[in-house]
C-alpha cells in the first residue's frame, strides 16, 4: 500500500461516500466530494517528490494477485509520462467540482460522486501497468463521462452521449481482442513482462500478426485521441457536456489515447509502428490543419475549441510517431499543456455561458467593456493556446516541431501552418466575443469574475506561465522516460541526424 | 554584469504594477511607473555601454536553462555586443523619449494604464529580443513585441477597424514568424544548437544549400515583423493604433526588428549569396514600391507608414549587399527621424483635434510653431540633405548599393527623390497655405514637445555622430571603395529635386495636382489604392480560405461525409433489424418451414463436410 | 434389469435434487385445493425452500460422483454446477413471480409445482449420462415450460405463446429423437461414452453420424434458440408470463447448453471438426440476427428475447472453440446470464403493472430520478449486459472469447465483439430513457418495490459483482468440472 494506491483509492472511496449521503445534504455532497479531490490531488503532489529522475522503469509499484487464473494483478506504479498525467487528472478534478458549485442543480449528488468515479478510473489507467488492469480502468472512465453529458448535458445531449460511448467502445472491444490475443501468447497480462517477452523474442510475431495487433490497439486509441477522421464524436460531445465534463473530457480523458499510443503502441510493436508511421504521421498533420480551418468557421464557441483540440492533439500524434527524443518529450509536454489551456478554455467559455446562457459567438460582443478581467485571463489562455513563448503551449509545439523537423523536415513544415491557424481563429474568437460595442443583452448579463471562479482559473493561468517559462521542473523526468522509450524501441534518433532538406534519415525503412 | 537582467526586468515590473493595479492608481503613479522604469533601464543601458566599453568587450551571462533535453539545450542567455549596445541605446532611448511624449498625447483617453502597461510590456520583449543570446530567446522577445503590436493597434478596441487590423498585423506576423521557426528547426537539425555562438562558428563549414534554406527562411520571418514585400501589408492598417505607439512599435524599433536579425546572423547570410540576393531585391523593391504609394496618400499618419515600409526597404537593401552596418546606421537614423514624424504627425493630429487627413490641415506654422521647425528636421533628415542624420546612412547603402549593382544605386536614387517628395508633400500641406479644418488648432504641451526637441536634436547631428559602420568596423569591415563625387550628387540632388517638385506643386501653384491627378486617372487611382494588394490578398487567400472551410471542410467532409457515413451506418442497422422483423411473420407455419430449411441445411452442411454422399 | 433393483443410498443420493423436487411438486399439487387463495404465499414458500433442498441435496450429490442408475445418471462437478445453477434459477423466478401472481390474482399451487416438475426435468438431463434420460428430462423440462407459457388462461398472449412454443417445440424435439434413434442404429447404444467408443471404432459410416449430429443440432440449437432455430423466441416470450419468459431464458436454456455440450463433447467429439463450422456460422448469425433485430425494438420483453437470442450466439462462440476452457467460458457466461437476465427482468416486471400493459422502453422514463435504487441496479445488469468491466456479463465475454481466440478463432472474435458494440446501442436506450428523459406517468405512479422483487433484484446484483470482481472462484470451478469423459 504505496502513496500511489492511496491517491487511486481515495477518489473510489469518496464516490462511495458521496453516494451513501442522502439526496438531500447537497452542500454536504459537494464539500465531500471536494475534500477527497483535493486530498487526491496534495497526495498525488507526494508522487512528484518522490519521484527518482534518475532511474528509468517505474516506481510506486504495487503488484499483486487480483484474478488467480487467469492470471490478473492489480499492478500499478507510476515513470515520467504518466506521473504528470496522474497530477493533472487530480489537479483539474477539483476545479471541475469547484466550477460545477452552482451551475448544478438537480441531481447534484450523482454528478459530484460521477466526477470522483471518473477521477478514479482516469489515475487507474495512468497507473495501471498490467494490459487487463489497464482495460477495466479504460472502461470505467466511459461510463461516468457517458452519463455526466447525457444528464447534464445540452440539448442534443443525449445523441451526443450515446454516439460517444458507441465510437470508444466500439473501438476498446478491438483492443479487448488484442489484449487476450497477447495474453495467450504470453500467457499474462502484465504489461512488462510482456514487453521483456516481446524484446528478448520469447514471444516472436509474425508481420501480420504485429500489424494487426498493433492496429487494433491504435484505432481503439485513435478514436480517444482523436485522430482525424475518428474525431467527430468530439464536437458534438463537448458541446453537449455541462462544463465540468468538457474540461474533464479535453484535459485529460483525450490523453488516454494519446497516452495508450506512446505506453502501449510503440513500445511493444515498434516495428508496426515505424511501418505504419507514414501514413498516421499524415492523419496527424491533416488532423492538424483540418481541425483549425474548421474551428476557425465554427459559429458556436465549444465546438470551436472543440475543433481546436483535433488540431492541438495532432501535434501530440506527430510528436510521437516523430520517433525523436524531442518529439516525444514535445508530444507529452504537449498532453499537458492541451490539459491546461484547453481546459481553461472551456472553463471560461462555461463561466459566459452561466452568465448568457448561449454558446453562440454571435450572441456576445464587447465583453472586456463590462468584464475586463474575464476578458483578461481568457486573453492570457487564448495566447496560450495559440503557442506564445513564454507560456506553455509554446514549448510542447516547439519540440514536437522541431522532433518532426528532425525526422523530415517536410512535416514540420506543413504541420507548422497549424500554428498560423491557430492564431487566426483565436484572435477572431476573441475580438468577436470581446471586442467591440457592447449588446444591451451582454451589459446586463456579464458580471466580471467571482471568487469562485478566480480560484479555478488562478492556478491555470499560474501553471501556463510556470511551464512555458521554467521548464526544468517538468521535463527531466519525461525526457529520462522518453529516452528510455525509444532506446528499448531501438528507434533512439541522435539529435545531430544527419537530415538534410529531403529529410527522413531517421525513419528507418 | 549580474545586473543585465534588471533591463528588461524593470519595465515587466511597470507592466504587472500598471497591468493589476492600475485601475486604481491615480494616473501620476502610472505615470511614474511607466516612464520611471523605462528611463532606469535606459540608464541601466548606458551604466552596461560605460562597463563593456559600449560592447567592445563583450558580455554574456547565462540566468538558468529554459529547455534542457540531452545534449540540446536553450538557456535563458543574454550577450552584449557593439550591435545589442546600438539596439539597447536606440530603443530605451527613444523608448524613454516616447513614454514621456504618451504621458501627455494619451492624458484624455481611456484605459490610460493599460496604454502604459502594453507599452511597459513591449520594452520587455523588444528588450529581450535584442539581449537574446541565442535564437528561441530571440524569438520569444520577437513574438512578443508582435503581441504588443496587437494588443496597441487594437487600443481602440471599440472600433472594428481598429480590432481588425490588430487581428492582421498579429496573423501576417505568424506567417512571418513561420519561416522563423523553420529557419530554427533547420538550424537546430544542423547545428544541434540554437546558441548564436555555437552557430555562427560552424556556419561557413555548413553546405551552401542548408545555410541559403536556412536564411531564405528567416528572410521570410523578416519580411512579416519588418513590413516587406509580400507580407508588409499590416503595417499601413497598424496606423489605427495611438500615434505614440506608431511612433516606437511601428517606426523605430519592432519593425527594424528584421533587420536586426539578418544583421545578428550575418555569419549565415554572407555564405548565402542567393539568399543574399533576395533579399537586396526584396529591401529594394519595397522601398519603390511603397515610396509611390506614398507620393498619393492624404491620411498623414499613412503618408509615414509607407514611408516607413520604404525606408525599411533601404535598411534589407543595405543588408542585401552586405553593407550590414550601413544598414544598422540607417536603422538607427530612421528611428530618430521616423520617430520624430510620427510624434510630430501626432502633435498636428493633437492640433487639429484628431483630425488626420491632410486635406483638413494646412496653416499650422503658426498655430503650432515648435511642431513645424521639428518637423522641418525630420523632413530634411529623411530627405536626405547633408547633414542631417538621413544623409549619411542613406548615401552609405547608397555606396554599396553601386559597388553591388549599379541599377540598384539609380533605382534607390530615385526612391530617395520619391521620400523628399511626399515627405515635404505632408509638410507643405499640413504647415503652409491657409487651415482648412475646423476648430482653433493649439500648440501641443511641452510634455509633448520635449521629445520633439530632443528628437529633432537627434535627427540632426545624430547621423554625423554616432558612426555606426566606424563602431561596427570590428563586426562588420568595411570594404575599402574608391571615393565617388558622383554618387554623392546624385543621391543628394534626388532629395533636393523631390522638395523642389514638391514645392512647386503644393505651395507655388496648388490646382497643379488635381489636374495631373486627372491626366493619370488610372495611375492614380492605383497608388491611391495601394495597387489593391489588400482587395486581391483577400480575394486569392482569405476569402477562398474561410469560405472552403465552411463549405467544403465542415458542412462537406465532417458533417456530410464523416457524421454521414457514422449516422449512416446506424440506419443501415436499424434497417437490417427491421428486414430481421419481417421474418418475424408471427405465423406458426412460417416458423415450422424455417425449422425445416435450417435443419436441411444443417444436414446438407454436415453431410458434404462428412465426405461421404 | 441390474441385480439389485433397490437403489443404494449413494444412488439415492446422487438423484436426491429431482427427487425433493418431484416430492415437493407433489406435495404443492395436493395441497393447493386444500389451501387454495388463503394462503396465496404459502405456496411459493414451500417451492423455495423445495429448490434450496434441491441445492444441498446436489451438492450431496457432488461428495459422492461417479456413475449410478447403471450409468443412465452421471453425478460431475458439471453436473453438479448446472444442478445449483438451475436450481438457483428456480428460486428466483419464484421471488419474482411472488408480485406478479398476486397482482394478476393467479398465486396457485400449480403454477409452482409446474415450475418444481420443470426444474427437476432440467436437473436430469445435466445429470444424464444416456440420451433417452437427456429425452425425458428435456421432455419433462419442455412440457411444463409449455403449461406455463399459456398460464394466464384467459389471457390470449399466453395462449397463443403456449401453442407456438408446444408445436415448434415438438416439432424440434422430433428431430433430436430422430438423431438418437440413428445414433443408436450405429452406435448400438444410447450411452454417451459408449457411443464415443463405439463412433471411434473402423468402418463406422461418418455420413451417418454427421446426420445423426446434425440431426441434434436441429433440435438442441432450437432449445438453445440458437440462429437459424431462433424464431419462435421473440414471439414466446413475449406471449409468455414475464416470469416464466425469463426464466425460460435462463433455465431450460441453460439445461439445453449443457446437454448440447455434453453430447457434442463427449459422444462426438472425434468429428468435432465437422460440427464447429455449424457452430461457427449458428454462433455468428445468432449474435447478429439478435443484435440488429433488438436495435429497432421498443416492447422491453420482445427486445430481451432477441438479446437472448444475441447471448445465445456469444455462448455458441466459447461452444466452437471445441475445448474444455470453451465449456468453462459457458458454464460461467450462463451463470453470469441468468443473474443479469433476471435481474433486468426484475424491474420490468416491476414496472409492468397489472396484465403488462407497461412494456415500453419510455415506460423506463425518469426511472432513475423516482426510483434510483432500482434504476442503478438495473444499470449495473445492463452494464453487464454490455460487458463493461467489473461486472459478471464482462468476465463472461472475455472467457468466451479467450477462449475463442485460443483455437484461432480469430475472426470470430473480433465480429462477436464488434457485435457487443452494436449491442451497446440499445441496452444504452434504457439507460437514456430512465436517467435523461422526464419521468413519465409510470415512474410516478410506481409502487414500491415489493419484497420479492427487491430479492430479486439484490441477490443478482450482488451475484453479477461478484462475478466481475472475483470470478476466480466460478472459474475454477467450472473449468474444473469441464472435463468431458474421453
Amino acid at each position: 500500500m504505496n502513496l500511489l494506491d492511496i491517491v487511486i483509492a481515495i477518489p473510489a472511496i469518496g464516490f462511495i461516500l458521496a453516494l451513501l449521503i442522502p439526496r438531500a445534504q447537497e452542500q454536504a455532497v459537494r464539500m465531500v466530494t471536494l475534500v477527497f479531490s483535493l486530498a487526491a490531488f496534495v497526495l498525488s503532489l507526494g508522487l512528484a517528490v518522490g519521484y527518482q529522475t534518475g532511474q528509468t522503469g517505474q516506481q510506486f509499484v504495487t503488484n499483486v494477485v487480483w484474478i488467480a487464473n487467469p492470471e490478473i494483478h492489480y499492478h500499478v506504479g507510476i515513470d515520467g509520462i504518466s506521473l504528470w498525467l496522474i497530477i493533472l487528472s487530480t489537479f483539474l478534478t477539483p476545479i471541475a467540482i469547484l466550477l460545477s458549485w452552482r451551475y448544478i442543480h438537480q441531481q447534484s449528488k450523482e454528478f459530484f460522486a460521477l466526477l470522483l468515479l471518473l477521477e478514479f478510473g482516469l489515475v487507474g489507467v495512468f497507473a495501471a501497468w498490467d494490459l487487463f488492469l489497464f482495460y477495466v480502468f479504460w472502461e470505467i472512465v466511459l461510463v461516468p463521462m457517458y452519463l455526466l453529458i447525457g444528464i447534464w448535458g445540452h440539448d442534443r445531449r443525449i445523441y451526443a452521449a450515446v454516439k460517444f460511448f458507441i465510437f470508444t467502445f466500439a473501438g476498446s472491444v478491438l483492443m479487448l481482442a488484442a489484449i487476450i490475443y497477447l495474453y495467450n501468447l504470453a500467457g499474462t497480462f502484465d504489461y512488462a513482462l510482456i514487453l521483456d517477452q516481446l524484446r528478448s523474442g520469447h514471444i516472436t510475431l509474425s508481420h501480420t500478426q504485429e500489424t494487426f495487433l498493433f492496429l487494433a490497439f491504435f484505432i481503439a486509441f485513435a478514436i480517444k485521441v482523436p485522430l482525424f477522421p475518428l474525431h467527430t464524436w468530439l464536437p458534438d460531445a463537448h458541446v453537449e457536456a455541462p462544463t465540468a465534463g468538457s474540461v474533464m473530457l479535453a484535459s485529460v480523458m483525450l490523453k488516454m489515447g494519446t497516452y495508450g499510443l506512446l505506453r502501449f503502441c510503440v513500445p511493444m510493436f515498434p516495428g508496426a509502428a515505424r511501418d505504419n508511421a507514414p501514413w498516421i504521421i499524415i492523419l496527424a498533420i491533416i488532423g492538424i490543419i483540418y481541425g483549425a480551418l474548421v474551428a476557425m468557421v465554427q459559429p458556436n464557441m465549444k465546438k470551436l475549441v472543440a475543433y481546436s483540440s483535433v488540431s492541438h492533439l495532432g501535434f501530440v500524434v506527430l510528436g510521437i510517431f516523430s520517433f525523436t527524443q524531442l518529439g516525444l518529450d514535445g508530444a507529452v509536454y504537449q498532453m499537458l499543456n492541451h490539459g491546461i489551456s484547453t481546459g481553461a478554455l472551456f472553463l471560461l467559455v462555461g463561466f459566459m455561458y452561466e452568465r448568457r446562457h448561449s454558446l453562440a459567438i454571435s450572441d456576445y460582443g464587447g465583453v472586456a467593456t463590462v468584464a475586463p478581467w474575464l476578458s483578461t485571463v481568457f486573453l492570457i489562455t487564448t495566447l496560450a493556446s495559440i503557442g506564445l513563448p513564454t507560456l506553455n503551449n509554446f514549448i510542447g509545439e516547439f519540440l514536437v516541431l522541431q522532433g518532426a523537423a528532425q525526422a523530415n523536415f517536410t512535416w514540420s513544415v506543413f504541420a507548422a501552418l497549424g500554428v498560423i491557424l491557430s492564431a487566426c481563429y483565436m484572435l477572431w474568437l476573441y475580438q468577436r466575443i470581446f471586442y467591440g460595442e457592447t449588446g444591451e443583452e451582454v451589459r446586463h448579463h456579464m458580471p466580471d469574475l467571482n471568487i469562485r471562479e478566480w480560484c479555478c482559473i488562478v492556478p491555470l493561468i499560474a501553471l501556463m506561465v510556470w511551464m512555458g517559462v521554467y521548464t526544468n521542473t517538468f521535463l527531466p523526468p519525461v525526457t529520462a522516460t522518453d529516452a528510455n522509450v525509444l532506446q528499448q524501441s531501438n528507434m533512439n534518433t541522435p539529435l545531430r541526424g544527419a537530415v538534410t532538406l529531403s529529410g527522413g534519415g531517421s525513419h528507418a525503412r | 554584469m549580474q545586473n543585465l537582467w534588471l533591463i528588461p526586468a524593470l519595465p515587466f515590473v511597470g507592466f504587472l504594477i500598471n497591468g493589476l493595479f492600475g485601475r486604481r492608481l491615480p494616473k501620476m503613479v502610472t505615470n511614474i511607473v511607466a516612464v520611471g522604469s523605462v528611463v532606469l533601464s535606459f540608464l541601466l543601458v548606458v551604466m552596461v555601454g560605460l562597463d563593456s566599453d559600449w560592447g567592445a568587450k563583450p558580455v554574456h551571462v547565462s540566468y538558468f536553462t529554459w529547455i534542457g533535453i540531452g545534449s540540446f539545450n536553450v538557456g535563458w542567455d543574454y550577450m552584449v555586443d557593439k550591435l545589442t549596445m546600438i539596439m539597447l541605446m536606440i530603443v530605451t532611448g527613444i523608448g524613454s523619449l516616447i513614454h514621456i511624449y504618451a504621458t501627455g498625447y494619451m492624458e484624455h483617453e481611456e484605459g490610460y494604464y493599460r496604454f502604459f502597461a502594453y507599452l511597459n510590456l513591449f520594452m520587455f520583449f523588444m528588450l529581450n529580443l535584442v539581449l537574446a543570446a541565442n535564437y528561441l530567446l530571440l524569438f520569444v522577445g520577437w513574438e512578443g513585441v508582435g503581441l504588443c503590436s496587437y494588443l496597441l493597434i487594437g487600443f481602440y478596441f471599440l472600433k472594428k477597424s481598429a480590432t481588425n487590423a490588430g487581428n492582421k498585423a498579429f496573423i501576417v506576423n505568424r506567417i512571418g514568424d513561420f519561416g522563423f521557426s523553420l529557419a530554427m528547426f533547420l538550424i537546430v537539425v544542423n547545428f544541434g544548437s540554437l546558441d548564436f555562438g555555437k552557430v555562427f562558428e560552424t556556419a561557413p563549414g555548413k553546405p551552401v544549400d542548408t545555410l541559403t534554406a536556412i536564411a531564405l527562411l528567416m528572410l521570410l520571418g523578416a519580411t512579416g515583423k519588418s513590413a516587406q514585400i509580400p507580407l508588409y501589408v499590416w503595417l499601413p492598417d497598424a496606423m489605427e493604433g495611438p500615434t505614440p505607439v506608431s511612433a516606437l512599435i511601428h517606426a523605430a524599433t519592432m519593425v527594424t526588428a528584421g533587420v536586426y536579425m539578418c544583421t545578428r546572423s550575418a555569419a549565415i547570410f554572407t555564405h548565402a549569396p542567393i539568399a543574399m540576393e533576395a533579399v537586396a531585391l526584396i529591401g529594394l523593391a519595397t522601398a519603390v514600391f511603397a515610396a509611390t504609394i506614398g507620393l498619393v496618400q492624404n491620411d498623414i499618419k499613412k503618408v509615414f507608414a509607407y514611408s516607413t515600409v520604404s525606408q525599411l526597404g533601404y535598411m534589407f537593401l543595405g543588408v542585401g549587399v552586405g553593407a550590414f552596418s550601413a544598414g544598422i546606421w540607417h536603422l538607427m537614423t530612421h528611428a530618430f527621424f521616423k520617430a520624430l514624424l510620427f510624434l510630430g504627425a501626432g502633435s498636428v493630429i493633437h492640433a487639429c483635434h484628431g483630425e488626420q487627413d491632410m486635406r483638413h490641415m494646412g496653416g499650422l506654422k503658426k498655430y503650432a510653431p515648435i511642431t513645424f521647425w521639428t518637423l522641418l528636421i525630420a523632413s530634411l533628415a529623411i530627405g536626405g540633405v547633408p547633414p542631417f542624420a538621413g544623409f549619411w546612412s542613406k548615401d552609405a547603402i547608397l555606396v554599396a548599393a553601386y559597388h553591388h549593382a549599379p541599377w540598384m544605386f539609380w533605382l534607390g536614387a530615385i526612391t530617395a527623390g520619391m521620400t523628399a517628395f511626399y515627405v515635404f508633400r505632408a509638410l507643405f500641406m499640413t504647415f503652409f497655405g491657409e487651415y482648412r479644418g475646423h476648430g482653433h488648432p493649439h500648440e501641443s504641451p511641452v510634455s509633448m514637445w520635449g521629445p520633439l526637441a530632443a528628437l529633432a536634436v537627434l535627427s540632426t547631428v545624430g547621423g554625423y555622430f554616432f558612426n555606426v559602420p566606424k563602431i561596427l568596423d570590428s563586426m562588420f569591415p568595411l570594404a575599402e571603395e574608391p571615393e565617388n563625387p558622383m554618387l554623392l550628387i546624385v543621391s543628394i540632388g534626388a532629395g533636393v529635386i523631390g522638395i523642389a517638385i514638391a514645392w512647386y506643386m503644393y505651395v507655388a501653384n496648388t490646382e497643379l495636382p488635381n489636374r495631373i491627378a486627372e491626366s493619370v486617372r488610372g495611375l492614380y487611382t492605383l497608388l491611391y489604392n495601394k495597387y489593391f494588394v489588400d482587395e486581391i490578398y483577400d480575394a486569392t487567400v482569405v476569402h477562398p480560405v474561410v469560405e472552403g472551410s465552411r463549405a467544403v471542410l465542415w458542412r462537406g467532409i465532417d458533417q456530410s461525409v464523416i457524421d454521414g457515413a457514422v449516422n449512416g451506418v446506424g440506419y443501415q442497422s436499424r434497417g437490417i433489424g427491421s428486414v430481421l422483423r419481417l421474418v418475424q411473420s408471427g405465423s406458426i407455419r412460417s416458423y415450422a418451414t424455417w425449422v425445416v430449411l435450417g435443419s436441411v441445411a444443417v444436414i446438407v452442411v454436415m453431410g458434404v463436410i462428412g465426405r461421404s454422399f | 434389469m441390474p441385480a439389485n433393483f433397490m437403489p443404494s443410498a449413494d444412488d439415492l443420493l446422487r438423484f436426491s435434487p429431482e427427487l425433493i423436487l418431484t416430492i415437493a411438486g407433489t406435495l404443492l399439487m395436493v395441497l393447493d385445493p386444500l389451501f387454495g387463495k388463503r394462503a396465496p404465499r404459502l405456496f411459493g414458500h414451500i417451492s423455495i425452500l423445495a429448490f434450496l433442498a434441491g441445492i444441498v441435496g446436489a451438492l450431496g450429490a457432488q461428495s459422492v460422483t461417479g456413475f449410478s442408475f447403471s450409468n443412465l445418471l452421471i453425478v460431475d462437478g458439471y453436473a453438479t454446477f448446472f444442478r445449483i445453477l438451475v436450481l438457483s434459477i428456480g428460486i428466483l423466478a419464484v421471488l419474482l413471480s411472488y408480485k406478479y401472481l398476486d397482482r394478476e390474482l393467479a398465486e396457485t399451487g400449480e403454477y409452482h409445482a409446474l415450475l418444481l416438475f420443470c426444474v427437476a426435468g432440467q436437473c436430469l438431463m445435466v445429470a444424464s449420462n444416456d440420451l433417452i434420460m437427456i429425452f425425458i428430462g428435456l421432455e419433462i423440462s419442455s412440457i411444463a415450460t409449455y403449461i406455463l407459457a399459456g398460464y394466464l388462461r384467459n389471457d390470449k398472449r399466453n395462449n397463443e405463446s403456449a401453442l407456438k412454443y408446444f408445436l415448434l417445440g415438438s416439432f424440434a424435439t422430433a428431430f433430436l429423437l430422430y438423431g438418437i434413434a440413428v445414433i443408436y442404429g450405429i452406435a448400438g447404444s444410447t450411452k454417451l461414452d459408449e457411443i464415443r467408443t463405439a463412433l471411434s471404432q473402423p468402418g463406422v459410416s461418418t455420413a451417418a453420424v454427421a446426420v445423426a449430429a446434425a440431426l441434434m443440432i436441429v433440435g438442441l440449437g432450437f432449445k438453445v434458440s440458437g440462429a437459424p432455430f431462433q424464431m419462435w423466441a421473440p414471439d414466446v416470450y413475449q406471449g409468455a408470463p414475464a416470469p416464466v419468459s425469463v426464466f425460460m431464458a435462463t433455465g431450460p436454456k441453460a439445461a439445453a447448453f449443457a446437454v448440447f455440450l455434453r453430447i457434442f463433447m463427449t459422444s462426438f467429439q472425434q468429428i468435432s471438426s465437422d460440427w464447429e463450422p455449424l457452430i461457427w456460422i449458428s454462433a455468428l448469425l445468432s449474435m447478429t440476427i439478435g443484435n440488429f433485430a433488438a436495435l429497432t425494438q421498443n416492447n422491453l420483453k420482445r427486445l430481451m428475447a432477441y438479446s437472448a437470442i444475441a447471448h445465445a450466439g456469444y455462448i455458441l462462440v466459447a461452444f466452437a472453440a471445441r475445448s474444455d476452457g470453451g465449456a468453462a467460458a459457458v458454464m460461467f457466461y450462463l451463470a453470469a446470464y441468468a443473474l443479469m437476465n433476471i435481474g433486468a427482468f426484475a424491474v420490468i416486471i416491476h414496472i409492468c403493472g397489472k396484465g403488462e400493459k407497461n412494456l415500453r422502453v419510455e415506460d423506463l422514463a425518469g426511472l432513475g430520478r423516482t426510483q434510483p435504487f432500482v434504476a442503478a441496479l438495473l444499470t449495473v445488469f445492463l452494464l453487464s449486459l454490455i460487458g463493461v468491466p467489473l461486472t459478471g456479463g464482462f468476465f463472461g465475454k472475455f472467457y468466451i472469447f479467450r477462449a475463442a481466440l485460443q483455437s484461432n478463432l480469430v475472426w470470430l472474435t473480433v465480429l462477436g465483439l464488434l457485435n457487443s458494440a452494436v449491442a451497446a446501442y440499445y441496452y444504452l436506450r434504457f439507460m437514456v430513457v430512465m436517467y435523461m428523459y422526464e419521468p413519465g406517468e409510470v415512474a410516478n405512479s410506481l409502487e414500491p418495490l415489493s419484497p420479492g422483487l427487491r430479492a430479486a433484484l439484490v441477490l443478482p446484483a450482488i451475484g453479477t459483482f461478484f462475478l466481475g470482481i472475483l470470478p476466480g472462484a466460478v472459474l475454477n470451478f467450472a473449468r474444473a468440472s469441464a472435463v468431458f469423459t474421453r
